[in-house]
């Protein structure tokens, strides 16, 4: 199974899907907003969760075979290893895990056993501080960058939290922010900013001089509905969590449409687990239709998603491991999309 | 702008919506009566909070799993919404038709019901009833799944008919029957899948897989049939066009509407209103819309008679007064707390007790569910920090100098949450209570100093009269 898009010659390939929902902690995800591949290849997703099931936040540790080996972190709390929102999270090169949580205001740093290590943690609007911390990325020389998103700014901060530099303020002009999300860091330091409420990407150069922007307003190609993640791969190419219009799309370097993905689920191997041992829910599902065709009134992004099985549905963040592999985790599906570029 | 037309605008905005401030009231009160009625019965851009914020916000309501998050998502539409009476009257439908969370396992196709109920509601009514017929969630609900060419399920004919249209005594068990037949084939798609994973509750392996209608021609008995003395092959359409036009239908509707918007009880005079009604409901091919317009306008609905005259339903009681108060206007975390006040004063959106509804009117006010009630806008009216609550404080600073002695403080805290008529007995009280500390002065408060906090203070008294739990 394949997407192709003619004349940029990038081929999506689908990999398979990992994931489960579940109502316990363990083996399964709920409301998986963000996935973080340490340097052994363990895949770490981060279980956002809310008030209705704030007592399973936690990141779990899945690999690659589906095998669940553990988790850490709980909700919702305030407590150094507890969260109450936390939205992303992403790896130095010391494998030291950052994570944000957008209600206490905080980034918490923890080693990759899951050990606390350190927190920043000061709402305000000065220099280093906070007001909803959402989408965070990291560069190749450990610098961190992270969407201020009630504070319409990026932060760039050192390692050990020092501030660097911040941009952006409230707006749709260049440079200019509404509720901003997701954040990626090309090989050149470039930044990408997933302006969610103003359906765009924003592109700066390390340290905030506005470059460009793509994507507008809509559900055509190239055109975006409140973008939550972004991705860039070795060459530049863009890949961008299109939320509001449940897919995934690739922009060129230059911005140019690529490709779009609706999403090609499968059953994961624990959903293989389950319908193993649920003969009658295996028995009714294999006679249905689970692409089917809708009415009108039903044909819109999030509809059809709640009514596709196979398609994204809440994809909230684009993440690459090492080997290239692309990771989508889906928060209303509670399951990872796994790609690969061809 | 006379205090008689504050008082009958008020009078409107409570029973066609949600109550309203007195900013709203004025506003309206200068567009005048009529022409604000037709306002709420042609509701434009809602202009409440918007979904994707709320999807952005509150996980659970972006995914639907369970019935608290979409019943927080309605709440969170009746606060905000500027078309009042398109969600009062989803809210009316949502009790006639009662479809509850707890067969379906599904908020989602709740949600869309509701949303249903937004579309058509003020339409006409055949429409209406061929939209609830093919309607996922009421599917599933009254069994039309089970419900085939070889074995009929009589479940939703006989509701259709007693409970949605004509009620009992206007038609035969056969008439059910073969009501039943013309609906047969009405399903919805993956209808096995579905209902087994209804029944289990299943939202594996990857949480709900939302509904939608599917008609299903070999199972549907297309052979003929004699319904209410008329006879064809009749399929659902046709039968819901036989039933739109009988005189019963006509009444029950009018009847219904008129309990739910007028007056609980209904007397002679409303009797008179109701013939009204029915003569709208004709003259306008089955039109809700003319149906309400001949209620709002009616004398009787603008009478003295009227007034006081319904107890507030949970719901009404709760988005009344988070509406008064200002608050959860932006995504905050506990809204479905929000929701849950309203179950535990008996009313839990989308939990209907059965196909039946809630039983209304003073079987609201049971002692527990009183205290509930007052506690909670009381709560709401109390913080000094709530946008509405403010803009009273903030008006009543200007006027008469920012300064009021008990009776004048009484008289305007009353008013700016209503107007609320009281007892004499009640008004002695308050005056008393606000007494105790002498006259208010807000001429040089501070936000939440002694002077703001007796005026809250009053404020919750105010709302937690017996005239504030009535509409």
């Amino acid at each position: 199974m394949s997407t192709q898009a003619s004349p940029k010659q990038l081929t999506l390939e689908y990999v398979k899907t990992i994931g489960l929902a579940t109502n316990q902690t363990g083996r399964g995800f709920v409301n998986p907003y963000d996935v973080a591949v340490g340097q052994d290849g363990r895949i770490f997703v981060l279980n956002h969760c809310d008030s209705a099931r704030k007592n399973l936040i936690r990141v779990g540790i899945v690999n690659l075979d589906e095998d669940y080996l553990g988790e850490f972190g709980s909700g919702a709390g305030t407590g150094d290893d507890q969260f109450s929102s936390p939205v992303a999270m992403v790896f130095d090169s010391k494998d030291r895990l950052y994570i944000t949580d957008e209600l206490h205001h905080r980034v918490t740093i923890f080693d990759s056993s899951g050990n606390f290590l350190d927190k920043w943690d000061t709402k305000g609007s000065g220099s280093g501080e906070f007001n909803g911390p959402a989408g965070i990325a990291i560069d190749s020389n450990d610098n961190v960058y992270i969407v201020d998103q009630h504070n319409s700014r990026v932060q760039k901060l050192t390692s050990d939290g020092k501030f660097i530099a911040e941009w952006g303020e409230f707006g749709s002009g260049p440079g200019q922010f509404n509720l901003p999300w997701g954040i990626a860091v090309d090989k050149e330091a470039n930044v990408y900013v997933a302006d969610w409420r103003n359906d765009r990407i924003q592109k700066f150069t390390t340290d905030g001089a506005y470059l460009a922007s793509f994507g507008e307003s809509g559900d055509g190609d190239g055109q975006l509905n409140r973008p939550s993640g972004v991705g860039v791969d070795d060459e530049g190419f863009v890949y961008v969590a299109d939320w509001g219009n449940e897919r995934l799309q690739v922009f060129a370097p230059d911005g140019s449409f690529v490709l779009v993905e609706r999403g090609q689920a499968t059953n994961s191997k624990w959903a293989e687990d389950y319908l193993s041992v649920n003969l009658e829910e295996k028995e009714t599902r294999e006679i249905s239709n689970l692409v089917p065709d809708l009415p009108p009134h039903l044909n819109t992004p999030q509809h059809i998603s709640a009514q596709t099985e196979p398609y994204f549905w809440g994809p909230v963040s684009v993440r690459f491991d090492r080997d290239g592999r692309l990771y989508i985790p889906e928060s209303n599906r509670h399951r990872m999309q796994i790609y690969q570029r061809k | 702008m006379s205090n008689a037309d504050i008082a009958l605008m008020a009078h409107l905005m409570r029973r066609a919506g949600f109550g309203a401030t007195r900013d709203e009231l004025e506003a309206a009160v200068a567009k005048g009566y009529e022409a604000t009625v037709e306002e709420l019965l042609h509701p434009g851009d809602p202009q409440d909070l918007p979904q994707d914020i709320i999807r952005r916000y509150h996980t659970e309501q972006a995914e639907l799993r369970l019935s608290d998050g979409a019943a927080a998502n309605w709440m969170y539409r009746m606060i905000t919404t500027q078309n009042p009476l398109e969600e009062k009257l989803a809210l009316f439908w949502h009790s006639l038709f009662a479809t509850g969370y707890v067969k379906l396992n599904q908020a989602n196709a709740l949600l869309n019901q509701i949303q249903m109920f937004r579309t058509y509601g003020l339409g006409n009514y055949a429409t209406l009833l061929v939209e609830l017929s093919r309607d996922p969630a009421m599917i599933i609900w009254l069994d039309n799944n089970d419900n085939h060419k070889e074995a009929i399920n009589e479940n939703y004919g006989r509701e259709l008919l007693e409970l949605f249209s004509m009620g009992i005594g206007n038609y035969t068990e056969q008439d059910i029957k073969e009501c039943a037949r013309a609906f047969t084939g009405w399903t919805l798609g993956n209808a096995e899948y579905m209902s087994t994973r209804a029944s289990r509750d299943s939202i594996w392996p990857y949480s709900r897989i939302n509904w939608h209608f599917q008609y299903r021609d070999h199972d549907h008995d297309d052979g003929e049939k004699t319904f209410l003395g008329e006879t064809g092959n009749f399929n659902g359409q046709d039968i819901v066009e036989i039933i739109a036009r009988q005189e019963a239908t006509a009444r029950f509707v009018s009847t219904r509407l008129f309990q739910f918007f007028a007056a609980d009880e209904v007397d002679e005079d409303g009797e008179t209103v109701i013939e009204e009604m029915m003569k709208s409901y004709f003259d306008s091919g089955y039109e809700i819309r003319s149906v309400l317009r001949t209620l709002f306008n009616s004398d009787y609905f603008k009478s003295e008679k009227a007034r006081w005259a319904r107890v507030k339903g949970p719901v009404e009681l709760v988005i009344g007064a988070v509406r008064m108060a200002g608050s959860y206007r932006e995504p905050t975390p506990g809204i479905e707390q929000v929701a849950r006040q309203a179950v535990y004063m008996g009313q839990g959106l989308l939990q209907p007790p059965s196909v039946e509804g809630w039983h209304e009117g003073i079987e609201w006010v049971d002692s527990g569910a009183l205290v509930e009630r007052i506690n909670f806008v009381a709560h709401e009216l109390a913080n000094v920090q709530n946008p509405g609550v403010r803009r009273i404080i903030d008006r009543l600073a200007g006027e008469n100098g920012g300064t009021f002695t008990p009776e004048e403080l009484v008289d305007r805290c009353l008013d700016l949450v209503g107007p609320v008529e009281v007892s004499d007995d009640t008004k002695a009280a308050l005056i008393e209570y606000a007494g105790l500390q002498g006259d208010v002065s807000l001429a040089n408060s501070d936000e939440g100093d002694e002077s703001e906090q007796r005026v809250a203070g009053l404020l919750s008294l105010a709302a937690a009269t017996r005239e504030y739990q009535l509409a």
